[in-house]
């Protein structure tokens, strides 16, 4: 039965989406071999309010950049990409962004840290932003490390003093780029019902970059597959599996073992794909 | 480095402790050879007279002298001469340096323009235009801040600028995606990450600042520790010459522990052997 399950958001919605991409293509200018690369090529996604989509891919096939065009640190070479209908043509407090890299202020403690999130919103003015930092701290299960320094935590839990920043932050759009790629299997299925439980909360619109097909699954309500040479989508995929989902709970559901054989498939033949042109 | 003890917990052996002894170890021999050098020194002049003690008085003389000028409120007097242009010229050389480096390292407009002049001035052996600067700035302190200056300024904006260009990326985009721009961007990232880059340069730059210092005062001065020098090597004051140089190396030594201090105080996260040349 859960193979008929509505999508959360119906195909074919009335509403405009929130995140549209039409013919989009980055080519970066490789400095040392003076050649243009191209990272993506020809990409069309419209993402709605409250969607939950999850990019799954090999390694190099350009999702962080594709991700980075949404946030507006790269500039498309072609094509163009709205926010809320109208072009993006810069970073904007409606997107934060989980950084693959973390990106933290190793000069910074983690409650500054996270702090950073909140840096150039009004709310600083006042004291309530205090309770908001200790909040996204506790949520990412940081609590006892407010005072740490980057160096010394583990690569996890920095990773994880990125999500509260962006958390914190309270954008419309949150752009993960493999947020819990760092962190330990059991501490990654916490954070993943974490993550799913908040999203779900408060109809944060997400793009989530990972290379866990169960993760892509689990937390997707579509999942969007990159292929490479050059990086462009496969296929779309709507999960299409009800919520709450779990680990346990999907286990035995034929949709989840049908999909988990299906994206196996596809991205097996793209990873063996890039190995041979390489 | 992991030890698995007896009850089978991860204990951490901090490989710093180790390179602390090792360290330890090395300022001892350090300590040996210094002291057996004085000594062949001592035996040289004093006991064998192999060397005319006029002209390499031994260790003993050069102690006696040493402690004579400590109580000299004319070598005070000097010391607070030199000292003051070292200190104004540097200051000034920081300055001009961090904010010029920033800039350069910043916009890639003035990295293409403005870069290749900063090498090409960097590279030019400086000592030379020292006599210019006393012609053009006479005599008093003018010309000596200004070669400090001079001497000091370009490790500082080449660090710095290297630093700003290193940094780039990553910490940019999580400031540009919390809406840090402009200035405070300058501020709140490029700046503190910049920031050992700098010192380290501002390390090199207090190096060069004390010969800057020393070199005027020698090619025409009307004070401080090397007009000093010089008088004590034309009366030929051996013993009282090597006590001054003594003295420079001190000062010397002492800027750098102070700086590299400095370094780790506000720049804990930074490792030094990342930083290449630093030390
Ligand atoms: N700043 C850049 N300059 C030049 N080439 C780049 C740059 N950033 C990415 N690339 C190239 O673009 C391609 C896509 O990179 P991207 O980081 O988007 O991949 P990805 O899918 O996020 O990979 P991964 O899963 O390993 O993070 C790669 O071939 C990469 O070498
Ligand atoms: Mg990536």
């Amino acid at each position: 039965m859960t193979t008929t399950t509505e999508p959360r958001v119906p195909e074919a919605s009335p509403s405009a989406p929130l995140i549209s991409v039409r013919d989009l293509s980055v080519a970066y200018d490789v400095a040392r071999t003076g050649k243009r690369l191209i990272a993506i090529e020809g990409v069309d996604l419209d993402v709605h309010e409250g969607e939950f989509v999850t990019v799954l891919g090999p390694s190099g096939c350009g999702k962080t950049t594709f991700m980075n065009v949404v946030a507006g640190l790269v500039k498309p070479s072609t094509g163009t990409v709205l926010v809320d209908g109208s072009p993006v043509t810069g970073p904007g407090p409606d997107r934060a962004v989980v950084f693959q890299d973390y990106a933290l202020l190793p000069w910074r403690t983690v409650f500054d840290n996270v702090k950073f999130g909140l840096e150039m919103q009004k709310e600083l003015r006042g004291d309530g932003w205090r309770d908001r930092v200790q909040e996204a701290i506790e949520l990412v299960g940081l609590a006892g490390f407010e005072s740490s320094y980057p160096r010394e935590l583990s690569g996890g839990m920095q990773q994880r003093v990125g999500l509260a920043r962006a958390f914190v932050a309270e954008p419309r759009i949150l752009l993960m780029d493999e947020p819990l790629g760092a962190v330990d299997a059991l501490t990654r299925e916490v954070m993943r019902d974490e993550i799913d439980k908040l999203i779900q909360k408060t109809g944060k619109t997400v793009l989530f970059i990972t290379h866990s097909i169960e993760e892509a699954i689990l937390l997707g309500d579509r999942i969007v597959v990159f292929k490479s040479h050059p990086g462009a989508i496969k296929e779309v995929i709507e999960t299409g599996l009800e919520r709450p989902r779990s680990e346990r709970s999907v286990q035995h559901d034929p949709r989840f073992l049908e999909l988990r054989d299906h994206l196996w498939d596809a991205l097996q033949g793209e990873a063996t794909a890039a190995a041979v042109s390489k | 480095m992991s030890v698995t003890s007896a009850t089978g917990t991860m204990r951490i052996v901090r490989p710093r402790r180790v390179v602390r002894r090792d360290e330890a170890k090395w300022t001892w021999l350090l300590i040996g050879v210094v002291a057996a050098i004085l000594l062949v020194w001592e035996a040289a002049v004093s006991w064998l007279h192999l060397v005319p003690e006029a002209f390499l008085p031994p260790p003993t003389a050069v102690a006696a002298s040493f402690a004579q000028l400590m109580v000299d409120p004319a070598f005070w007097q000097a010391f607070a001469y030199s000292l003051t242009n070292v200190v104004i010229g540097l200051v000034l050389a920081i300055v001009v340096g961090v904010v010029v480096g920033l800039a350069v390292g910043w916009s890639a407009a003035l990295r293409f323009t403005v870069a290749p002049f900063l090498w090409l001035l960097y590279s030019t052996p400086k000592v030379a235009l020292a006599p210019l600067f006393i012609l053009a700035l006479g005599l008093g302190s003018a010309s000596k801040i200004a070669l400090v200056f001079l001497l000091a300024v370009f490790p500082i904006i080449l660090n710095t600028m290297e630093g700003a260009v290193t940094v780039g990326g990553s910490l940019v985009n999580a400031g540009r995606v919390y809406g840090v721009n402009g200035l405070a961007l300058g501020w709140k990232v490029i700046f503190p990450a910049t920031l050992p880059y700098s010192l380290s340069g501002i390390q090199r730059g207090a190096a060069l600042a004390f010969t800057g210092e020393v070199l005027g005062e020698f090619l025409g001065g009307t004070g401080g520790l090397g007009h000093m020098l010089e008088f004590a090597a034309y009366q030929f004051e051996m013993a009282e010459a090597i006590a001054l140089v003594i003295v420079m190396v001190i000062i010397a030594n002492l800027t750098l522990l102070l700086i590299s201090t400095l370094r780790r105080r506000l720049a804990p996260w930074y490792d030094d052997r990342k930083i290449a040349g630093a030390s």
